[in-house]
């Protein structure tokens, strides 16, 4: 029998809003589920994805990944790669498959709310694969994490981190609870699709793909370059449903989650991303600085796709230019200091060579950044270990769930914004993450960042105690994972200073 | 003993802390508890000559080292600036 052709039957098959019989179209997709924005239901017929794919093509395809990752996988199970690798690479693979791994996870069912309740039927065909995408994500995460469990128990995390209110979990949760979970099919689409999904699941898994195909780590390569490949088709939901809502009057609304859902997504892959391509991936590994990758994926090709579809750079451009050249640097210190409280074991990455370099790719680097760094070295080099883990607990943003920072130094500047709200004062670590606020505060307010706990008495005022609630216990707790070998070479030459 | 919660910004740190001291304390030994915990941790030690000076973020005036945090009109998580002034 003659086959037809998918260009055919595909748009005809995926036609699937009928007129419902036994209960309202309001019942069918309710509000709150659906669309929140009242766009009129017709609205969505034009609802057209660029890249379509039949199932039968998806499960192909999807099959010939799974085989190529798992492969790879095989033949290099018996290789010593990760034994090998240098402490910076282990550190990045701890911490990515402890952050990442429930991502994909809750993702599954945040793309099978999307097939339920978006009310275009290309956008339910997509989102059905999206869900399935999601599924192997978090599959092959765990599978590849489980390989490494015999290495370190930092690979525990991998299914251990959702269960936990450890303050990196606290961050990521509140962030994709909001952009993910919490929205109606059209705002998530908009949120997690576009903002997200074409924008910065790029920064993950293209830029480290190749880095880690640079360092050697064909296994971990492979595995985020199938991943990618499945972010690119499904991000694709989002730009449909952005035309359909500046075509229909809602370009304010559509400009509006999008400076939401960018600025979160920022405020999680700078530390992120950033730490792991400017610190822990090792020097003659790299290609591009964080800034530089953020610089041709963002600024460049993001953006102009943003103009293109008539909607405007977010309102605080200046402000993330700026901080592309300081949030994530000022984040590196405190997760270096604060090293107990992770599950992975953080290396500082700044050794006089790697310092070199990041002065040439960030100018000013050793006057601010630096200048916290010295202090360290002091204390490492005179041996005193224990003065390189402060007693206070860092200040916590109340919107991202990072630690509240600036710019250190002489010339350095560090500013809380604040914002009294029913009797509770809540703090900032930008303009920005108080206007994100300041759009629907009902919506966060009730939310209490792990310091917030800590001042309440919800556990034990003491090291032990905040690290205990996080579930940190003692094996787990982070180390410099090169011993502080780091710092040999400054011995050279400021050993007698010290 | 109460504990108070500050929001510290010593300056030249590269982010904020967050500081549980007894609301009995006056300012300057705010001031001195923040140097014990943060001074040759984050920044540089307090040098001989330097004397810390603490003011609430925003405002223009620095606090009276004598008075006590309980009658300085500070709320719990207030951000306070904690900054070197040197003798001349």
């Amino acid at each position: 029998m003659a086959m037809l052709k998918t260009e055919e039957w595909y748009d005809l098959a995926r036609a699937t809003t009928w007129t419902p019989r036994y209960v309202a179209p309001r019942e069918l997709f309710p509000r709150e589920l659906s669309d929140v924005h009242d766009l009129p239901d017709e609205a969505f017929d034009a609802f057209d994805e660029p890249y379509k794919v039949t199932y039968r093509d998806y499960v192909r395809t999807q099959r010939e990944k799974d085989v190529g990752a798992y492969s790879v996988r095989a033949a290099l199970a018996r290789g010593k790669f990760y034994d090998n690798a240098a402490p910076g690479w282990q550190a990045l693979l701890q911490l990515h498959f402890g952050a990442a791994t429930f991502l994909e996870y809750g993702s599954v069912s945040a793309f099978a709310r999307a097939t339920r309740f978006g009310k275009a039927g290309g956008m339910r065909n997509m989102a059905t694969f999206g869900s399935l995408d999601e599924i192997r994500h978090a599959q092959v995460h765990l599978r590849f994490a489980y390989d490494y469990l015999p290495r370190s128990r930092a690979f525990d995390w991998a299914h251990k981190a959702p269960r936990t209110d450890n303050w990196v979990i606290i961050s990521e949760r509140h962030t994709f609870d909001d952009i993910e979970h919490t929205r109606d099919a059209t705002s998530f689409a908009v949120m997690t699709n576009f903002a997200f999904e074409t924008c910065f699941t790029n920064l993950q898994f293209v830029a480290l793909s190749a880095d880690a195909a640079r360092s050697g780590d064909h296994t971990f390569a492979t595995m985020l370059q199938t991943i990618q490949s499945d972010e690119a088709r499904h991000s694709q939901i989002g730009e449909p449903l952005l035309r359909i809502m500046i075509e229909h009057g809602k370009k304010a609304e559509a400009q509006r989650l999008l400076d939401v859902s960018f600025w979160r997504c920022w405020k999680q892959f700078s530390p992120l991303s950033g730490i792991c391509m400017d610190y822990y991936t090792p020097l003659e590994h790299r290609e591009h600085s964080f800034k530089e990758f953020m610089q041709e994926w963002v600024s460049e090709q993001f953006i102009r796709k943003i103009l293109d579809l008539g909607l405007d750079r977010p309102w605080y451009w200046d402000i993330f230019l700026e901080e592309l050249d300081t949030f994530h640097h000022a984040q590196q210190i405190g997760v270096y200091l604060y090293r107990p409280t992770e599950w992975w074991h953080p290396i500082a990455g700044v050794s006089p060579e790697e310092r070199g370099w990041l002065e040439d790719k960030y100018p000013g680097w050793n006057e601010t950044f630096g200048a916290c760094w010295d202090v360290i070295i002091g204390n490492l080099l005179a041996r005193r270990t224990e003065a390189t883990i402060p007693e206070p607990l860092p200040m916590i943003c109340n919107m991202s769930g990072f630690e509240l920072t600036g710019v250190p130094g002489r010339k350095g500047k560090v500013v809380d914004y604040t914002l009294d709200y029913r009797g509770r004062r809540y703090h900032f670590g930008s303009a920005v993450d108080r206007w994100i606020f300041e759009q629907e505060p009902e919506r966060y307010a009730g939310h209490r960042s792990i310091v917030d706990r800590y001042a309440a008495a919800v556990m034990p005022q003491t090291a032990d105690g905040v690290l205990d609630y996080m579930g940190m216990s003692p094996p787990e707790r982070g180390t410099d994972r090169t011993g502080y070998a780091w710092v040999e070479p400054y011995r050279r030459t400021r050993g007698k200073a010290a | 003993m109460a504990a108070f919660p500050l929001v510290v910004n010593f300056v030249g740190d590269y982010g904020l802390k967050v500081l549980l001291v007894d609301a009995e304390l006056t300012i300057a030994e705010v001031a001195a508890e923040a140097a014990r915990q943060l001074a040759g941790v984050v920044v540089p030690p307090v040098a001989p000559g330097e004397t810390l000076r603490v003011r609430v973020q925003g405002r223009g005036d620095t606090l009276p080292d004598d008075v006590k945090l309980t009658d300085a009109g500070l709320i719990e998580m207030e951000t306070v600036e904690i900054h070197r002034e040197r003798a001349s």
